[in-house]
């Protein structure tokens, strides 16, 4: 019954005949009117198009034709306005604000470390890597209100978002996946049914080393002692109190990290998942086990 | 509700590497802790839709989790027993009212219905064409200085007993899948009709106590469900009660259907519909996953992933362990 519309509609119903197949019809202009040849109907005959011509026939000149003379479209020299564009890198944005609500909805879970799937399966964002999707970019819309204790690992990022989530007792890191890790990420079930083996996440194109070799943007490839004087100097900046990650409850849940190579938590490149004997199918050639541990 | 399946898939203990060691996740309180009609706000007064309300007694209403925002008003229903012949009302079932109280799109139903009727057709009707037709190779006449018409061949479509000039080639399906929340949106409005209009009716378990057709037939003259009646129960057909199959198998307008095979033809075509409450359960969760899917077309897949390779409904609650 829900709202009162519908509990007057089912009134309504209620009061009529039994709905079946003879009473039941789709909405006027569902479907379209079939073409009508001959001069039967509105559009027979000559279909609208009129007695012979240059219209009839189809043979018209093409759009901005000026009579001979140049036309505009021509005249103009071309720019590269947009050259590259299409191939340019991009993340989908994803505000604090967002996250927070997320988190209070019970779509992401506080108490797991948060990455792509999460936002994923939450429903946030829908990443296909054909669209040169490159992850995820936390913008800092909602920095005030944001309180949550989360371990995050995004793809780009501000230093006002890294300094609302370190405020909040959270950690969050950026970390670099190659189209086809980040494919896999984004949809785990689909890749653990293809049956093949987790594939090495590449390391960063040249133009990314640097930001993701930066402590001040937590890059995982950064030093982990630099990051923890850059958390101290950015709670100095924006004047906060820096919440010890050491203590509490939460302490085995900040600690998380995943190797360079790693796509998964818990998972290593080379292993193949088996989803119907819930198994684990790990290399035990030796050429292997090399190639996936470098 | 997914992530937190796929985070205990995906990110299992670095303890033991072993095995993916699975965790059912608790699904009904993920979507439903945040509407359960048990948390009531305090100050709000006992009223019969409470399944916390208790007289002393046995409370009349259901205890039943009903995952919907708390303000809105419940259909409700009589839990029926096909135990003894007298009509016997065991409580009052809550429903839910985006599954048996939805407005009756009857527009939607319609798509439902021809889209059942239609998808399965192959039209194997085949005519010729004037390269099938015999004869028809030779010009009829010359070109010029007859005074009659120019023509190139005797079946050319113009001419009578000529080939078709575009026909029906034999093998034409008219398939095509209608979206799958469409298809649950259909079923949702086909149960909130046959709600709204007292042809639903609501029964504990389909055990009955002997397997007579008669038996049948006066419950359900006692009970005026009419000529023909559609029985929907959670399980398959294999372990459903062999009294009740018997009874059914010899009675022709009586048919029993599990709830994967529930489809809107079938419930329009029946006068009543008998569902069990734990196809009420099961279809309350399934059918609202339809209209909570976010939007995202590449979550979809996940479903059937979990079901047959997983061994796991995230509607029903339990592994599946069936055939499957």
């Amino acid at each position: 019954m829900g709202s009162m519309g519908n509990r007057k509609a089912l009134e309504m119903v209620r009061s009529m005949p039994r709905v079946s197949f003879v009473n039941i019809r789709d909405n006027p202009g569902s479907k379209k009117q079939k073409k009508i040849r001959g001069q039967g109907g509105s559009r027979g005959g000559e279909s609208g198009r009129g007695r012979s011509g240059k219209s009839k026939r189809d043979t018209r000149p093409p759009i901005g034709y000026e009579g001979g003379t140049t036309p505009f479209y021509l005249r103009i020299p071309m720019f590269p306005f947009y050259k590259n564009f299409a191939t340019r890198r991009q993340y989908l944005p994803v505000s604090l604000e967002k996250l927070q609500h997320l988190i209070d909805m019970g779509r992401i879970d506080p108490e797991e470390p948060i990455d792509v799937t999460s936002f994923v399966h939450a429903g946030a964002v829908r990443i296909n890597v054909f669209d040169r999707v490159y992850g995820i970019h936390l913008t800092d819309e909602g920095a005030d209100k944001f309180v949550a204790p989360v371990n995050l690992e995004v793809q780009w990022t501000s230093e006002l978002s890294i300094a609302a989530v370190e405020r909040s007792g959270g950690t969050i890191s950026l970390g670099y996946y190659d189209p086809q890790s980040l494919d896999i990420l984004s949809h785990p079930l689909q890749f653990f049914r293809r049956g093949q083996p987790i594939p090495k996440r590449l390391l960063p194109p040249k133009d990314l080393v640097d930001m993701y070799t930066d402590p001040s943007k937590r890059g995982y490839l950064s030093d982990p002692n630099q990051i923890k004087e850059d958390r101290l100097l950015l709670a100095q900046k924006f004047g906060y109190e820096l919440p010890d990650l050491t203590k509490g409850s939460r302490r085995a849940l900040h600690r998380l990290r995943k190797d360079p190579r790693q796509i998964f938590f818990g998972l290593q490149p080379g292993w193949i998942i088996n989803l119907t004997d819930r198994a684990v199918l790990k290399p035990v050639d030796a050429e292997l086990q090399e190639f996936y541990r470098a | 509700m997914f992530s937190r399946v796929l985070q205990r898939v995906c990110r299992q203990s670095y303890v033991n590497n072993q095995n993916v060691q699975y965790v059912l996740p608790v699904c009904r309180g993920c979507i439903a802790s945040r509407f359960s009609s048990s948390e009531v706000a305090d100050g709000s007064k006992d009223s019969a839709t409470s399944p916390a309300f208790n007289h002393g007694s046995e409370s009349l209403v259901l205890e039943r989790e009903v995952a919907c925002p708390p303000h809105l008003q419940k259909p409700q229903a009589w839990l029926e027993s096909l135990e003894t012949r007298e009509s016997k009302k065991l409580a009052i079932v809550d429903l839910h009212p985006d599954v048996f109280g939805t407005f009756p799109r009857l527009d939607i139903l319609h798509r439902n219905i021809e889209w059942q009727k239609v998808y399965k057709i192959i039209d194997v009707r085949k005519e010729k064409t004037r390269a099938e037709c015999s004869g028809g190779g030779r010009k009829p006449w010359r070109q010029k200085g007859t005074g009659r018409a120019r023509h190139g061949s005797i079946r050319s479509p113009i001419w009578l007993k000529g080939g078709k000039a575009h026909p029906p080639r034999g093998g034409r399906t008219y398939w095509y899948v209608l979206p799958a929340p469409i298809r649950a949106w259909g079923l949702r409005i086909a149960m909130s009709i046959k709600h709204a209009q007292d042809n639903l009716c609501i029964v504990d378990s389909l055990d009955i106590p002997s397997s007579d057709p008669q038996y049948l037939e006066d419950i359900a003259k006692e009970r005026y469900w009419g000529e023909s009646v559609l029985f929907v129960d959670d399980k398959p057909l294999e372990e459903m009660s062999e009294n009740f199959m018997d009874a059914i198998n010899k009675i022709k307008t009586y048919n029993i259907i599990s709830t994967e095979g529930l489809n809107c033809y079938s419930l329009l075509k029946h006068e009543t519909i008998v569902m069990t409450l734990d196809a009420v359960n099961f279809l309350e969760l399934r059918l609202m996953f339809f209209t909570k899917q976010y939007g995202s077309p590449d979550l979809r897949q996940d479903l059937p992933i979990l079901r047959s390779q997983l061994k796991m409904d995230p509607h029903r609650g339990r592994s599946y362990s069936s055939k499957e």
